[in-house]
């Protein structure tokens, strides 16, 4: 992720959007501003008063933007120009458009449909002054079953606990869960469900599609306050106190692999190779990992995780010969 | 005087003056800048361009026709959001999207600011987060293909290819953004082979130089037709144990789906390549295995009765 905009620049940017506001909306309080905006009264009272010094050249009082606030109500005048506001950067743009799509994407969303009526006209106005835009973006999501992430939905919405029976990657098997929801998060064209998995006393993520079964349960399951969705990324999120396996990737398979996985150290070899580090919660799952990587990995520790890799590729070719 | 109110005087002029302002006039007018050295000048305004630009204005470089200084100019057709006509229930939708967003929120708070500016009784955030999403758009160089997509003029990058790893300059005309997966991907006509091609935005190397020359997106021309990845060049026919089997009926249309010998199921799935086929089978240990291709099938079995993984490097 590149560096935060700096200060000035997005000083600059809210003042651009701030300014349009004000003067579509004569008599405007302070603190109605500084709530929208997101930004302390005393700095925005900070940014009404530097427009004070602004306007055009010549700068003589038929110039100046005209600022007053009177008893707390806001007035901008002289200043038409900044009347309508900057177009959307692309990054904005594509930010909302895609968020949009995500969200348009889940079923049973009664904003949906207002939704797609905004993307439309959005998406014509995003793209060149013939409305190329509507068809040159496309954002999509694959999603497990509708049922599941619809009973998601409503449980987060009710705060309650739900049930599921769910296959885990990490063991290979299904078992009954009882989850408090957290949150319902898009990454890597799936959905999951975070929340605290009372089997494993722990905060865990469930991809949806392997849920088999859900139900609400009376129970509430308030979301704690320090739960932060940022704190994901991807689809897996390193937990303090995870062993953490070693080895080596392919330069074929080490271009994809960080994206994908919580790598905690990445080296590159003087062959192309890449030593890297790897956080896991189960060695099964580990094990499956790096069965599937095959001839692109390479020089695994701990050994235990090599017997494991073993076993069950002993236990996969029994598959084969008996069937 | 503080350097944003410079900023927002320069903005100001050249939006509304009626012909570009040479460097000198800029110097000589503009509050801010009068008094300036032309040195000090030259790179105070070479700073503020550049942090213009940075915020999405479009501050443009104009010629002079008789051979004079060139002018710069904020052209208003390009400074100004066009008229939408968002209803308010768009607005707000749109606003619980930008703040589901993980990664990109600001950005997508800002736009909906900027969509909201005449808007009266528009809730303003203060919605409750029930799910999150992870497009981020902030890859630098999706901005550049984007603005290149709007305007139209090819680019050029370096991109590295998934296959082979080694990396070759391109020259696109970009039609078109997917996103797939988590992944952002341009669309375009790759000139050098003249056919349309998909690459993968995190895959170009470098920045995305934009050219000026112009093309003509094809007018049927659909971005969302377009697959990414590696065409799908066969069927692949895998069992899913009894275990599994209602996984497989969750995730794969009931067509392709019948059920096998000892209560699992076959799915008839396409395939990419077998390599991908294998990872896919692999992960689910025994649950699941590759009826057919028989190549992958063997190539499976291959790969299981060696020594799988090497012990050294």
């Amino acid at each position: 992720m590149p560096d935060p905009a700096p200060r000035l620049a997005r000083r600059l940017r809210r003042i651009l959007v701030l300014l349009p506001y004000a003067i579509k909306h004569p008599g405007v309080s302070v603190d109605e501003l500084a709530r929208k905006f997101s930004v302390p009264r005393g700095e925005l009272l900070d940014d009404l008063n530097l427009l004070f010094m602004c306007g055009l050249p010549g700068y003589g009082p038929g110039d100046l933007i005209d600022v007053s606030v009177d008893e707390d109500h806001v007035y901008v005048r002289m200043a038409d120009y900044f009347a309508a506001p900057l177009r959307l950067t692309p990054v904005e743009a594509l930010s909302l458009y895609a968020g949009g799509a995500a969200m348009a994407a889940m079923p049973e969303m009664e904003e949906a449909d207002a939704l797609r009526r905004g993307l439309a006209k959005l998406g014509r106005a995003l793209g060149a002054s013939d409305g190329a835009g509507a068809t040159a973006i496309d954002v999509r999501f694959e999603t497990g079953p509708d049922q599941h992430v619809a009973t998601i939905r409503s449980a987060l919405a009710e705060s309650r606990r739900v049930r599921i029976e769910y296959f885990s990657a990490s063991t290979g098997a299904l078992a009954v869960r009882d989850v408090d929801p957290w949150a319902l998060y898009a990454a890597l064209g799936r959905w999951y469900l975070i929340g605290w998995d009372h089997l494993r006393a722990d905060e865990r993520m469930f991809r949806t599609d392997r849920i088999k079964s859900i139900a609400m349960l009376d129970e509430p399951a308030p979301v704690p306050d320090d739960f932060d969705p940022a704190s994901y990324k991807g689809a897996f999120k390193a937990r303090a106190g995870q062993p953490v396996a070693f080895f080596e990737l392919s330069p074929r398979a080490a271009r994809w692999f960080e994206e994908y996985y919580p790598v905690t150290e990445g080296r590159d070899l003087p062959d192309g190779w890449r030593a890297t580090g790897l956080a896991y919660s189960s060695e099964e799952w580990l094990a499956r990992l790096l069965l599937s990587l095959g001839e692109d990995v390479r020089a695994v520790r701990p050994a235990s995780v090599m017997e494991r890799v073993g076993a069950l590729a002993a236990e996969i070719l029994d598959v084969y010969q008996t069937a | 005087m503080r350097r944003i109110e410079r900023l927002i005087n320069l903005i100001a002029a050249l939006l509304e003056s009626d012909r570009p302002m040479t460097a000198e006039e800029i110097r000589k007018e503009i509050a801010g800048y009068e008094g300036a050295k032309p040195e000090a000048f030259r790179r105070a305004f070479e700073r503020d361009k550049a942090d213009l630009k940075a915020i999405g204005i479009p501050l443009e470089t104009r010629d002079d026709l008789y051979g004079g200084s060139p002018g710069y100019t904020i052209p208003k057709s390009r400074y100004y959001l066009p008229q939408l006509d968002l209803e308010e229930d768009e607005l707000a939708a749109l606003r619980i999207a930008a703040d589901a967003l993980l990664g990109s929120g600001e950005d997508a708070d800002t736009g909906v600011m900027k969509l909201a500016v005449g808007a009266d009784d528009t809730p303003w955030g203060g919605v409750r987060l029930t799910w999150n999403a992870d497009v981020a758009a902030t890859e630098p160089v999706l901005a550049r293909l984007y603005q290149a997509i709007s305007d139209n003029v090819v680019v050029a990058f370096s991109y590295r290819s998934a296959t082979s790893g080694e990396s070759k300059q391109r020259t696109v005309e970009p039609y078109g953004i997917l996103h797939r997966r988590g992944h952002w991907y341009v669309v375009g006509r790759d000139r050098d082979v003249d056919e349309i091609r998909t690459f993968k935005v995190g895959r170009i190397e470098g920045d995305v130089e934009a050219g000026a020359d112009l093309f003509d997106v094809p007018g049927n021309f659909d971005v969302a037709n377009h697959t990414v990845g590696e065409e799908t060049t066969e069927i692949a026919v895998v069992r899913f144990s009894e275990n599994v089997a209602w996984w497989a009926r969750q995730a794969y249309p009931s067509p392709h789906v019948r059920p096998a010998p000892g209560g699992g199921v076959d799915v008839e799935m396409p395939a990419a390549s077998i390599d991908a086929l294998l990872s896919f089978a692999l992960w689910w240990g025994t649950e699941a295995q590759i009826m057919s291709p028989p190549a992958a099938r063997a190539a499976l079995v291959t790969r299981l009765s060696k020594e799988v993984i090497a012990t050294d490097a």
